[in-house]
């Protein structure tokens, strides 16, 4: 009855590798590890709404969907496989088959199910727990180890977002025990399924695990102990890793060069963000004639920045060439090959050619035009490429009037009518996402929070072709047509250069390599819970 | 004196009336929490979700009158980041902040009052010009950049310190130094001015002709009258370390109020904002109207009055 079955090749071979050989009188010592924020910091998974749950929720809890731990994207979790129905209204999961949580009590398509709709709860404020209330109709429980999601429509896409390589809607709770001990004893004493269980919570200061003793499918953690330590301040996590209070610590590319002399190791973690620029309202009646509005124009802004430079000097050589928008080296239905070319030629840094462009457009000597700046929590550097952008826009003759927001006044700017930002360029960032096509949703259909190429009102013959289109890729059942059609998606955006990448940024890590083994991140997620549990001590892989 | 008491009363209340109303409306104006939990593609149908599920809905006039009505019955919400109570939150922090400040004002005491008196008997001299140094150097150097110097100093290169956060006796030394260093200045210049002035007044002549001790003259009388003015700006610089300690927490991972601050202002946390801003007003009103009172007590003139 299945007309598609997608079952990942490899799986049984990457599940029995992810088995760590260590048992519990190997595991040894605290792993300890310095943040700039823990978020929320609750143990409840439907109470936390952004990404530090991918670091401090992701030790204890099992997510539906995993990771390719090599090449980033998805990949094998508690679902060992996945397909879509012949009717393509609905998803069934195929759970792995002995899993237990950390009481005891079997891991199960009941407890997936209720995991899905706590998530959908009126009470979870997790990020996409709308989008889930939108899709979903209802959950149902085949067997034990098999649940069926009925989506309102075709989701193609609908298993991406319950890995933590999307977001945290599919990390799974324990039905049994939240309905006996209640919710206020599940959040102060939470069970999960992962390989490190539950220890403490110093609200504001740090949460402690411990590991698990068996064998765990996403690898037996190699230290007794995992502590996160809540330290905000970047000076002063980088300096707790020299002195070895910290293992790790999350840094800035400012913070490279000091971890390079101080003999620390620096570990990157490839494709995690986009710092991206884009235009805002130039399809408005009022602003048609800007010269923002000239694709030819937009092109030239483009050609105009010397990629490289901001990657030598601002990122400190630790970025790369991006892709198109919202596109990684893990994408999916993408022909990454294709694309990786299309951006070391497209995105070259050609003044003359900028500057014949402008001139083509009718603005040889240039014009005004205004810049929001800003800079997304977590990524401060982002200010310093706006800043680098500017000033490459200066050299082809454009007279940027630059602002600086900080991110919380920034984002006042682009609800409602955007009047303050149409018709103007502002900084800003895609994650690192292995499905693009929900980032070009927010920014270019017209009903999206961004809405580049029209709105609900004002939606021109390109925002309609885009719409469209669009709505073909999110309901292509078929991986063929999917593929071609996120193709022409990708060229039509490209094209537009609308919203265009200037670098593709990495996450970045202080490491004492007297605390910790050499160890590999996941492509795409900057967060480290999903990788302590792979995580040697030093004796065990020296750098 | 009771109906001194009273009447600060009353103008504490007006203040804290006024501080909320300025809180709540103004915080309101710089973003709000729901752009700051949903991811940046987040759709306009997300959004409108987010906003009913925090109880965010309704104007802003709406939102205030149902903020007084809880306030008056001392309920100031509950964080929207943290999913409880904001007082809650608030007092389970409050002693990290409570154990630091004290160790600051004993730093200041112990450094300022001695610093202070002999500089204004040794007007000129080599201490005089040390201690002038120093308290440029004290209300100058930000607490920021201090407490990173001290960090590298003395955990990084000496290697004698922890760098941050709670723990043991040897925890407490930088913070302290960081979050004292700008009350140790201010307090040594007051002291050695008022000094100054008190030695020249007519009751200090009169007791060294009536043969009093030099040091009782000095340690006793004058230093009793010179710290009336330090009594009075003791109120202001409790409000200093109020704000001091948001950047001395930060830099040492000192799970305290000051943090909590930073943590509500940066998530646009508006019920946990207006708790800790209303609650730390409260505090200030407090040492503040306790500084009266004793002042008042101290300075008989006060008192008549």
């Amino acid at each position: 009855m299945l007309r598609r079955s997608r079952v990942l090749g490899g799986l049984a071979a990457s599940v029995l590798a992810a088995f760590s050989v260590a048992h519990a009188a190997d595991q040894e010592g605290t792993l300890v590890v310095a943040l700039e924020t823990l978020g929320g910091q609750t143990m409840d998974p439907i109470l936390e709404g952004r990404a530090p749950h991918a670091h401090y929720q992701a030790p204890i809890y099992d997510a539906l969907i995993g990771f390719n731990l090599e090449e980033g994207g998805l990949g094998p979790g508690v679902t060992e496989r996945w397909e879509l129905a012949e009717d393509g209204q609905s998803w069934f999961f195929h759970l792995q088959k002995g899993l237990k949580w950390h009481n005891g009590d079997p891991l199960t398509a009941h407890d997936v199910k209720f995991s899905l709709e706590r998530t959908m709860s009126e009470e979870s404020i997790a990020s996409r727990a709308s989008a889930l209330r939108r899709n979903v109709k209802s959950i149902e429980v085949v067997d034990d180890h098999t649940v069926r999601v009925y989506t309102k429509g075709v989701q193609v896409h609908f298993p991406a977002g319950l890995s933590r390589a999307v977001f945290q809607e599919g990390q799974l709770m324990p039905k049994n025990y939240i309905e006996s001990v209640g919710v206020e004893k599940f959040r102060a004493e939470p069970v999960g399924s992962g390989p490190w269980k539950f220890v403490e919570s110093v609200p504001g200061d740090y949460v402690e695990f411990e590991a698990v003793e068996g064998p765990h499918w996403r690898g037996t953690p190699n230290f007794k102990r995992l502590r996160i330590l809540l330290v905000p301040e970047e000076s002063t996590r980088v300096a707790m890793v020299r002195t070895g209070e910290a293992a790790i610590a999350s840094i800035s590319p400012e913070s490279i060069r000091e971890v390079e002399a101080a003999n620390l190791k620096l570990v990157t973690v490839p494709g995690t963000m986009q710092a991206i620029y884009q235009f805002w309202g130039t399809y408005k009646e009022g602003h048609k004639d800007s010269p923002l509005a000239d694709v030819r124009v937009r092109e030239a802004l483009s050609l105009a920045i010397d990629r490289q430079q901001i990657i030598d000097h601002v990122m400190y050589g630790q970025a790369s060439w991006p892709m198109p928008f919202a596109t990684f080296s893990y994408a999916v239905d993408t022909d990454i090959a294709k694309w990786q070319e299309w951006g070391r030629t497209a995105l070259r840094y050609d003044p003359e050619r900028a500057k014949a462009l402008l001139a083509e457009a009718g603005y040889p000597d240039g014009f005004d035009m205004k810049f929001a700046n800003t800079a997304l929590p977590g990524t401060p550097y982002m200010t310093q490429i706006g800043i680098a952008v500017a000033d490459f826009w200066q050299k082809i003759g454009v007279n940027v009037d630059i602002k600086h927001y900080e991110w919380g006044a920034f984002r006042l700017l682009y609800r409602g009518e955007q009047k303050s930002l149409a018709g103007a360029a502002s900084m800003f960032r895609t994650a690192g996402r292995p499905v693009a096509v929900a980032r070009y949703s927010g920014g270019f259909q017209s009903k999206g929070g961004h809405h580049l190429f029209g709105d609900t009102e004002e939606c021109n013959d390109f925002c309609q072709a885009y719409d469209k289109l669009h709505q073909e890729v999110v309901t292509a059942q078929d991986a063929e047509l999917r593929a071609r059609k996120t193709d022409e998606m990708l060229t039509m955006v490209a094209d537009s250069w609308m919203a265009v990448p200037i670098i593709e940024g990495m996450g970045y890590w202080a490491v004492n390599p007297e605390q910790v083994g050499k160890f590999d991140t996941i492509p795409g997620r900057h967060e480290l819970g999903d990788v302590f549990e792979r995580m040697p001590r030093p004796e065990q892989k020296p750098w | 004196m009771q109906r001194y008491i009273l009447q600060r009363l009353v103008q504490g209340v007006i203040l804290l009336a006024v501080v909320t109303s300025i809180v709540f409306f103004v915080g309101r104006m710089t973003g709000n929490p729901v752009d700051m939990m949903l991811p940046e593609d987040a759709t306009e149908e997300d959004r409108q979700d987010m906003i009913v599920r925090l109880k965010l809905e309704g104007t802003v006039m709406d939102q205030f009158g149902v903020f007084i009505v809880d306030a008056v019955q001392g309920d100031l919400g509950t964080s929207i980041r943290y999913r409880q109570p904001a007082t809650d939150i608030f007092f389970s922090r409050l002693p990290n902040t409570l154990l630091m400040i004290p160790p600051a004002m004993i730093l200041a005491i112990v450094m300022a009052v001695p610093l202070g008196v002999i500089s204004a008997l040794r007007r000129g001299g080599i201490i005089d010009r040390i201690s002038a140094t120093i308290a440029v150097l004290g209300i100058s150097t930000p607490n920021f950049w201090l407490g990173i110097v001290l960090i590298y100093l003395f955990s990084v290169t000496l290697g004698w310190l922890p760098s941050s956060r709670m723990g043991g006796p040897l925890n407490y030394i930088m913070p302290t130094i960081t979050l004292g260093t700008f009350l140790v200045a201010g307090f040594m210049r007051l002291i050695r001015s008022s000094m100054l002035e008190t030695l020249d007044s007519e009751f200090v002549k009169l007791a060294r002709i009536k043969g009093v001790s030099e040091t009782a003259v000095i340690w006793k009388h004058c230093l009793r009258n010179a710290l009336i003015p330090v009594l009075s700006l003791w109120g202001v610089f409790m409000g200093g370390l109020v704000t001091g300690a948001i950047v001395t927490e930060t830099v040492f991972a000192w799970p305290g109020i000051g943090r909590l601050t930073y943590e509500a202002v940066i998530f646009r946390d508006y019920p946990l904002l207006q708790a800790v801003i209303i609650m730390d007003a409260i505090f200030i009103l407090f040492i503040n109207l306790l500084v009266d009172i004793l002042y008042a007590y101290v300075d008989p003139r006060i008192r008549f009055e």
